[in-house]
């Protein structure tokens, strides 16, 4: 399976009558934009577009999911997959992408019990800077971003919004990347896992997605998987977005889109092929698995997938909280005591200074290389911003009646649970707890 | 400006004095430098200089009596010396001399508010008691290591005499005292992970970000001895509240604990019920409450007599993200009310 990405490097977006991209300037007409995507607005009565560029002082709020827009030349399939036709297999040939820009969806998902009766299942505030202390943390920071703010119609089901709220977007990133057909990209870059070298010690990338509900879920091919047996990946499947999230629960240790299909341990891995290990492939699983019975059978079957692949050396991401972890934490188990060697990457607790409690919800004594993403009990002091982007007000502690506090002025959260990424689950951002 | 000062504490051994059988002998003072205090000025760049070596037998510092018996005498060496920073060992592996250190490091530190700083080998017992208060460089297991921890023990001194910022475990070559802030890091975590796995892969040494912890085992309770004469409470970890969550309980994170009246109820109603709880799906059991604190089945054993009594009330927190502190209070709290109010047994439902 070989596949060449394509980058238009997007370097500004602008307002125009007609929707084109020039010399990195992305033009986009919200008329023509909402023209397209109208049939798929079922449950939604308006859609509002505003650009948010790295450096502004601009907050996003209610952020749901990201999208990395692209457009599959040639090859079989077409980007996110399973949504707008056939599930076919993609990873191969020829995508375009929009390179520095991403697709954010916000929406303020009613709180109402007909549409969230669930503790769990209800999308907390999901919250980007643009600027100021926690931009490094989200990678939304560093990309021009054009959010999509959905005035959701009443009465509807979450799993309606969830539904609609996606196409629209998937078919808003098709519709921009596919301005950049016929014209020579910025960069190009091959994806291939065929030259071997039997040198290199064989490493495969357990990828482990939350899927708990609607708004919490990840879909495959266009499939959520609530019933994945653990299965094998091409990598090169991700990076045309097999993957999609559908997870809006906790903003800190969701990992939108966007990452799936620029999943940075699975580039990592990429770069390092041929170099210093033979990067195999990705499996892929469901984490919050029911029971420990549930656990041990998904690890398992994880671990002997890799062993089918011949791998010695295994890393093991997963997103979403403790529960995930015990999932995790029980493949590195079986990893080890099968002989392959694992590594990991999670965020940590800790308390303020690192010495409160215990640093992870679960660990096995297998587990002896562990990345810190960053503690999640810090406080983090939100900065004033000029323009807020989904809304005027944050919608916090839903379970103690809701706290609206205005966007606009600072606000000094005890851990980073609302900010957008803050968990580092993927290894995207260079957050991690120093020792001292 | 003058030179900074330090006092420098070693054993009896190097000292001078003898080997173990001057381990008994209690605190000297020397003038002149000897041992690591000798080899150490030339780090410094005559930035500062040792005024004080102090010395104690190894035994005469680990009884507490004797130890506490010259405490003013320390005290008052190192107030004249005007010192800037106290220095001791290094103790390598050797465990009581490590453990003195660590004790007269410690109370420098927290009594006379003077930074100080040791050097020992990870597994000397003395680390696990004294790595979270003072400063512990990590050094070999044996004084053949002495040339390689000096010049860290040396670094370290100075600018815990300057009283400059002190960076982080990894770069100063100290043992982390346990405190860990956010900070970026110079690679992403996926850089970190791959390089760390092909460390693993090839044999190379690598140190997890996250250090691994031990295990502490619970010992369960005494099985109920005859049910027909216990009573019975009910415990939740599934977060099962009335409706409006009067106790403000968190749904994830949690600090407390939640404690409800059920006396005369037959079952819990739905409606009036509801869990807030932040890691699972809710709909069930805000249909059936029961199906969390079953207290419908648990009234029918009751009347049967099979249980003597039902607790009036029961208890409910989240366990989401709850850390293990938090949650051994929680516990804590809710054990002291059951043994208080004679409760024999409980049941408890986690989700």
């Amino acid at each position: 399976m070989r596949l060449t990405r394509r980058y238009y490097h997007v370097k500004d977006v602008k307002w125009r009558d007609e929707i084109s991209f020039n010399d990195g300037i992305l033009s986009i007409s919200k008329k023509q934009l909402l023209d397209e995507i109208s049939p798929l607005m079922k449950s939604i009565d308006s859609i509002d577009f505003e650009i948010a560029k790295p450096g502004e002082s601009c907050r996003i709020i209610h952020a749901l999911d990201a999208i990395q827009p692209m457009y599959k030349v040639s090859g079989n399939g077409y980007s996110y997959p399973g949504y707008f036709g056939k599930a076919e297999t993609v990873g191969e040939g020829d995508t375009n992408l929009l390179k520095g820009f991403s697709i954010i969806q916000s929406a303020p998902l009613p709180w109402e019990t007909t549409s969230a009766s669930s503790g769990l299942l209800y999308p907390r505030d999901a919250i980007i800077d643009m600027s100021g202390e926690i931009a490094g943390i989200s990678p939304f920071s560093q990309t021009i971003n054009l959010v999509m703010i959905y005035k959701l119609k009443e009465g509807k089901s979450s799993a309606e919004y969830d539904n609609d709220i996606r196409l629209c977007s998937l078919k808003v990133s098709e519709i921009l990347a596919k301005t950049t057909l016929l014209r020579e990209p910025d960069e190009k870059e091959l994806f291939a896992l065929d030259e071997l070298n039997s040198n290199l010690p064989n490493v495969v990338l357990v990828w482990q997605c939350q899927n708990q509900g609607v708004y919490s879920n990840t879909n495959l091919y266009g499939q959520n998987i609530d019933n994945l047996v653990p299965t094998l990946l091409h990598p090169n499947e991700m990076l045309d977005g097999c993957i999609v999230s559908g997870n809006y629960v906790w903003p800190a240790f969701k990992v939108p889109t966007y990452l799936h299909v620029n999943h940075p341990i699975l580039l990592e891995l990429y770069r390092q092929h041929g170099e210093t290990i033979n990067f195999k492939g990705v499996i892929f699983s469901r984490s919050h698995n029911p029971t420990n019975w549930h656990k041990e059978r998904s690890a398992n079957f994880c671990v002997k997938l890799a062993k089918q692949l011949e791998a010695q050396g295994l890393i093991m991401a997963w997103e979403g909280g403790g529960n995930a972890a015990v999932d995790g934490m029980l493949t590195i188990q079986a990893a080890e005591k099968n002989g392959i060697k694992a590594t990991t990457i999670t965020f940590e607790f800790g308390g303020i200074d690192g010495t409160e409690g215990i640093l992870l919800v679960d660990d096995v004594p297998e587990a002896d290389a562990v990345i810190s993403g960053g503690s999640i009990e810090k406080q983090y002091i939100l900065s004033k911003m000029d323009r807020v982007v989904g809304g005027d007000v944050l919608r916090l502690n839903k379970e103690s009646g809701g706290l609206f506090p205005s966007a606009y002025d600072s606000y000094t959260f005890d851990n980073t649970t609302h900010l957008y990424c803050s968990g580092n689950q993927a290894g995207h951002s260079k957050l991690f707890a120093e020792s001292y | 400006m003058g030179r900074m000062r330090a006092v420098y504490y070693i054993n009896q051994f190097y000292a001078g004095l003898g080997g173990e059988e001057r381990a008994d002998i209690g605190l000297n003072v020397f003038n002149e430098k000897k041992g690591p205090a000798l080899a150490i000025e030339k780090y410094w760049n005559d930035e500062m200089e040792v005024v004080k070596v102090i010395s104690c037998g190894d035994n005469f510092v680990n009884n507490d009596e004797k130890f506490h018996s010259i405490l003013t005498d320390i005290s008052n060496v190192i107030k004249e010396a005007k010192a800037d920073v106290f220095i001791a060992g290094p103790a390598f592996n050797a465990g009581r001399y490590g453990v003195a250190c660590g004790k007269i490091c410690s109370y420098v530190k927290k009594e006379m508010g003077i930074p100080s700083v040791t050097a020992m080998y990870y597994e000397n017992p003395a680390v696990n008691m004294y790595e979270k208060d003072i400063y512990i460089i990590e050094s070999p297991e044996t004084a053949a290591g002495m040339r390689k921890v000096i010049p860290k023990l040396a670094n370290l001194a100075l600018k815990l005499a300057k009283r400059e910022k002190i960076g982080a475990s990894r770069i100063e070559g100290y043992l982390p005292t346990g405190h860990r802030y956010n900070e970026f890091h110079d690679k992403t975590g996926a850089q970190r992970v791959v390089e760390m796995l092909v460390k693993k892969l090839n044999n190379q040494k690598y140190t997890t970000e996250v250090p691994l912890r031990t295990l502490e085992q619970v010992s369960p309770a005494e099985p109920v001895k005859v049910l027909s004469e216990s009573t019975i409470a009910m415990i939740t970890t599934g977060g099962l509240v009335p409706k409006g969550n009067p106790d403000k309980l968190k749904q994830a994170f949690s600090v407390s604990y939640g404690k409800y009246n059920i006396e005369g109820m037959d079952s819990i109603h739905n409606g009036r019920y509801e869990s807030i709880h932040g890691g699972y799906d809710t709909t069930l059991v805000d249909e059936d409450p029961n199906r969390l604190i079953p207290l419908d089945e648990l009234r029918g054993l009751e009347k049967e007599g099979m249980i003597k009594k039902i607790y009036n009330h029961f208890f409910s927190t989240c366990g989401v993200g709850t850390n293990v502190e938090n949650s051994k209070k929680i516990g804590r709290g809710i054990v002291t009310e059951l043994l208080n109010e004679k409760v024999d047994a409980a049941i408890l439902s986690s989700t």
